[in-house]
């Protein structure tokens, strides 16, 4: 379903020359399933995700998302995924339902699918109380929730959730957590990108942890947790990461 | 591109809806206009009636020495044959019959100064001592005089009233007006009387009047009036209406986060501009057209009441603006408004917050207010020039129908909407550009400085250079020219002509394009094409510059047959042309032909053209590269053929993928020129084989090409051309691989 191959991304920066956000990484996920993304700020997860809903272009590499290349065929990859990240923000000036039914009709849906399917998404993730409220004036909760309600509104195979949780009080999170795993179970992809292990342990199936925009390590929870000999995924992160931070820097390519 | 405009139409719906919604929006758009003009308007019936209702306080010093006849004063007011009734009403006289003590101890002037200053009085009149009696025996002598039918002048001193103002205030400058009035009146009596008692009719004084008469109709002298001020008001608002909501929708949609969450929908970024782009202009008629409005409907009101006021000169009175000058400005003010709403966005979508958006703005205006400011000089004109230059060709031709001279609005109508449309497709361009650059979108601010920039430009440097270096170079010699101008003295011999000649283009020419050569790119010999071409494009490019040589004479002649050289040019040029032909042959060849052949080729087709190429588009690069070395000729006549000479040698080096070509073809170019200029008729008469090409020009000074040669020629040099076409450049001997990623590079 999603499928990135070498992916390297590259910045020109004035202070670092040229900086590499992402160092050739490869990752599969498939659907039914969620592949978690872990690694500390400035791993590369949110470059990585960003060229995943075809934002920006992979500098080498290539990346396809339901057989779909992100540079050739970005609109159709934009029509099956739904993005929901810490900078998707709602509008201030729009309400919960406006704002719904743009982004449905945005993606081509008519008006009698596009009422029931956001009916069925108002109800499901209780947002009918602030369906008239402006964006202003939501709480963070009820702004993600109207953000998970606009990446569903179209129904895609695959999700991509980038630190969704972050900044959202204990109740929140759970729920959104709740939402995610129910989304699994109805057989969509899911990509799911956080900082905070408990997060992974309990959702995903599959992890890749990133450091320095590399993977340093792939593959199901259970194989990872028998392949390090660590039953604690928090304290096997740590551990990965300082030991590619002992290592001498290899030279990059 | 591909779009769907069911997306652009949903992105505009919206968009439309969030500025409504949006209290800054609303306000700019609706609010201020409907109140700012009734503000104003109310505010400038209050001060002019306010001037004209006003009582001023005048004191007249020395009353007494006033004559008995004819009256100034009658009591404590002018004399109702001096001074109309409603004047007067308006006049509070503080009169002294003699000059007080201190008053005359101090000086008039430095008293009428203090009391003027502390508001005491508007005006001091004062009347020197024993002026009634000094007018009386003037006219006792002029009496005199007339009875022993004297011829002689005869000369008497009167002393001279004064009237003491400060022009600093208003008031004490609308007391002055009103008490000179007064007194020229009064004064006006005494020459009649004067003439009377000669024996003179007063009609004397007055042969006959002078009468204007205004032909213009009613209607348009209307139009003239408003078409000056209503386009300046209406664009400037048509821009202030554009950039607010376009810095919101760009930049403020980066701040608020929202932008990255319509980038991730199906929606294109082409549709997103457009949408966007369409609601920016909406916004910007809006604004416009409300404050047209307003401003009609208060304007209309205060003339009405200025009419009621009755004083105001008759010329002030002209009326609310004619419908029709009105329909021709909304007209015209769809594409303005267009152009403005794409140019906003794109400088709006490049930056990063709504704070650094705004600081845009002033730069816009910079830019944009010299073009609205420009047509309303009085001697601006609408002609080929000034009808394609942006907003000013268009607010040139707005008074045009206006007051209705359609004839003259057709024959311009062409170029300025042109040049309008081409304005808006660039804008939108680059404004979709910004929508596509990762770099622009997702810019975070980072810690910049000049040497770190600085750096970073040295180390990332190509083999040849980038299209904003190339720019850079273009922009640069056109600087250093244009300054470089003041500084060296006008020439007047051939050995200064020679000397600054070539001194300039060494300077002014080469040494910024060699230096940021070495500066910016990493391949001299691959920017500067210094590689030897096929052998035959050499022979070839001469052969070409001789052939091109008669159509482009016959082109110049055009362009100066359109576009006459002012007089002024042509004295300025005289001493050259003098000195030119006073050097011998051999040094104005190397000057004029050689020193620019070799200089010019090396920034123009080296530095400026590799540049512009590495963007990708070649036949752009070619124009843009032509354009700059046109403008780099100071001469308009002078531009406009080097333009297309210009388009011919960058070709020719695109085609060989070497300098030397075209450097052979500007020298031959320029030294046919030279030796053209050294033939007369008379030359024909000697060399009879000559007329076989020439023949004498009109003026018998000069010899031009026969209309054969210019034909036959121009047929040889499309056969040349076409050669060209499908000439291919030699490889070039040190090819890197770096030269691919240059050509990528935008």
């Amino acid at each position: 379903m999603i499928n990135v191959q070498n992916l390297t991304k590259s910045y020109a920066d004035l202070r670092r020359g040229e900086f590499v956000a992402l160092d050739s990484i490869s990752f599969t996920a498939s659907p039914g399933e969620i592949f978690g993304l872990l690694g500390p700020n400035g791993a590369g997860k949110t470059s990585a995700l960003r060229i995943l809903s075809t934002m920006l272009r992979p500098s080498r590499g290539t990346v396809s998302v339901c057989g779909f290349d992100v540079v050739d065929d970005a609109e159709e990859v934009r029509r099956r995924i739904g993005f929901v990240s810490n900078n998707t923000a709602v509008y201030d000036r729009m309400t919960a339902w406006e704002m719904v039914e743009y982004f449905g009709r945005l993606h081509g849906l008519q008006q009698a699918e596009l009422q029931d399917r956001m009916h069925a998404i108002f109800t499901r993730l209780q947002m009918d109380e602030i369906r008239d409220v402006l964006g202003a004036k939501m709480s963070t909760g009820m702004k993600q929730k109207v953000s998970i309600a606009r990446a569903l509104v179209h129904d895609p195979p695959v999700l991509i959730f980038d630190e969704a949780t972050s900044g959202l009080d204990v109740l929140v999170a759970r729920s959104l957590l709740k939402t995610v795993s129910d989304l699994r179970d109805h057989g969509k992809c899911i990509i799911f990108s956080t900082h905070i292990m408990r997060e992974a342990e309990r959702l995903c199936d599959h992890v890749a942890i990133m450091h320095h925009g590399r993977i340093l390590a792939n593959g199901l929870l259970a194989e990872l947790h028998q392949q390090y000999q660590e039953d604690d995924l928090e304290e096997l992160f740590f551990q990965l990461l300082s030991h590619h931070d002992e290592l001498p820097l290899s030279p990059t390519g | 591109m591909k779009m769907n405009w069911a997306n652009v139409r949903l992105v505009l719906r919206r968009e439309v809806k969030d500025q409504l919604r949006d209290r800054r929006t609303l306000f700019t758009m609706l609010v201020l206009p409907l109140l700012l003009y009734p503000l104003l308007g109310a505010t400038f019936v209050q001060i002019s009636q306010f001037m004209q209702e006003h009582p001023t306080r005048i004191r007249v010093l020395g009353a007494a020495d006033l004559p008995v006849a004819p009256k100034l004063l009658d009591g404590e007011r002018f004399d109702a044959a001096v001074c109309s009734e409603s004047i007067n009403r308006l006049l509070e006289l503080t009169i002294d019959e003699t000059v007080p003590a201190d008053v005359q101890a101090r000086g008039v002037r430095e008293v009428a100064e203090q009391e003027i200053r502390a508001g005491k009085f508007d005006a001091v009149v004062y009347v020197p001592p024993s002026f009634g009696e000094q007018l009386d025996r003037f006219r006792e002598q002029l009496v005199e005089y007339r009875q022993r039918n004297a011829t002689e002048d005869f000369e008497l001193q009167v002393p001279e009233p004064e009237i003491f103002v400060n022009s600093a205030s208003d008031k004490s400058r609308i007391a002055y007006d009103r008490v000179n009035e007064i007194l020229r009146g009064w004064r006006e009596g005494i020459v009649r009387e004067n003439l009377v008692k000669s024996n003179i009719p007063a009609a004397a004084t007055e042969p006959f009047k002078l009468t204007g008469i205004d032909v213009s109709e009613e209607v348009r002298r209307r139009a003239a009036i408003w078409s000056k001020i209503l386009p300046f008001v209406v664009l400037i608002w048509a821009l202030t209406g554009a950039f607010q909501p376009a810095v919101d929708m760009c930049a403020g949609e980066k701040e608020r986060g929202t932008l990255e969450t319509l980038l991730s929908s199906p929606v294109r970024r082409v549709e997103i501009v457009w949408g966007k782009m369409l609601t920016v202009m909406m916004f910007s008629l809006g604004t416009a057209v409300l404050n047209l409005l307003s401003m009609g409907a208060t304007g209309t009101f205060i003339m009405g009441q200025m009419e009621n006021l009755a004083t105001v000169s008759p010329t002030m009175q002209f009326g609310p603006p004619p419908v029709a000058a009105m329909c021709w400005l909304l007209l015209a003010l769809v594409p303005a408004a267009a152009l403005f709403s794409a140019l906003s966005l794109a400088i709006a979508a490049f930056a990063r917050s709504s704070k650094e958006g705004q600081y845009y703005l002033m730069p816009l205006l910079l830019v944009t207010l010299p073009l609205m400011l420009l047509p309303m000089l009085p001697a601006a004109e609408l002609d080929m020039g000034t009808s394609l230059m942006p907003i000013t060709g268009l607010m040139l031709l707005l008074p045009t129908p206006m007051a209705a001279q359609y004839a003259e609005a057709g024959l311009y109508a062409l170029p300025v909407v042109g040049v309008t449309m081409l304005g808006c497709l660039l804008s939108i361009r680059w404004a979709i550009d910004q929508f596509n650059n990762e770099s622009v979108l997702f810019r975070e601010s980072e810690q910049w400085s000049l040497r770190l920039w600085f750096q970073h430009v040295l180390k990332t440097r190509q083999a040849t250079p980038t299209f904003a270096a190339a720019m850079l170079c273009g922009i640069l010699i056109l600087l250093i020219r244009f300054f470089g101008g003041f500084v060296f003295p006008t020439v007047t011999s051939w050995g200064q002509m020679a000397w600054v000649t070539t001194f300039s283009q060494l300077v002014m020419i080469v040494v910024p394009a060699v230096g940021l050569t070495y500066l910016l790119t990493r391949s001299p010999r691959q920017t500067l094409l210094l590689a030897m071409p096929k052998p035959l494009s050499l022979p070839a490019a001469v052969l070409l510059a001789i052939f091109l040589h008669p159509a482009f004479l016959w082109m110049g002649e055009g362009i100066k047959h359109v576009y006459p050289i002012s007089e002024d040019a042509l004295t300025q040029l005289e001493p050259l042309s003098a000195a030119l032909a006073s050097a011998s042959l051999w040094s104005v060849l190397l000057v004029i032909a050689v020193v620019p052949a070799i200089c010019e080729e090396l920034a123009f087709r080296g530095f400026i053209l590799s540049g512009l190429r590495s963007a990708g588009h070649r036949w752009r690069a070619l124009v843009i590269s032509s354009f700059l070395f046109g403008i780099t000729h100071s001469i308009l006549q002078q531009s406009i053929s080097a333009f297309v000479v210009g388009l011919v040698i960058g070709y020719i080096a695109m085609q060989t993928g070497s300098i030397l070509p075209g450097m052979l073809y500007h020298f031959t170019h320029n030294a046919l020129a030279v030796l053209l200029s050294r033939l007369t008729p008379e030359h024909l008469g000697e060399y009879p084989f000559l007329r076989a090409f020439f023949r004498a020009a009109a003026d018998g000074q000069a010899i031009l090409y026969d209309w054969g040669t210019v034909f036959l020629s121009a047929a040889a040099a499309a056969i040349l051309l076409y050669w060209l076409r499908s000439h291919q450049p030699r490889p070039a001997v040190a090819t890197q691989p770096e030269s691919h990623a240059a050509v990528q590079v935008t």
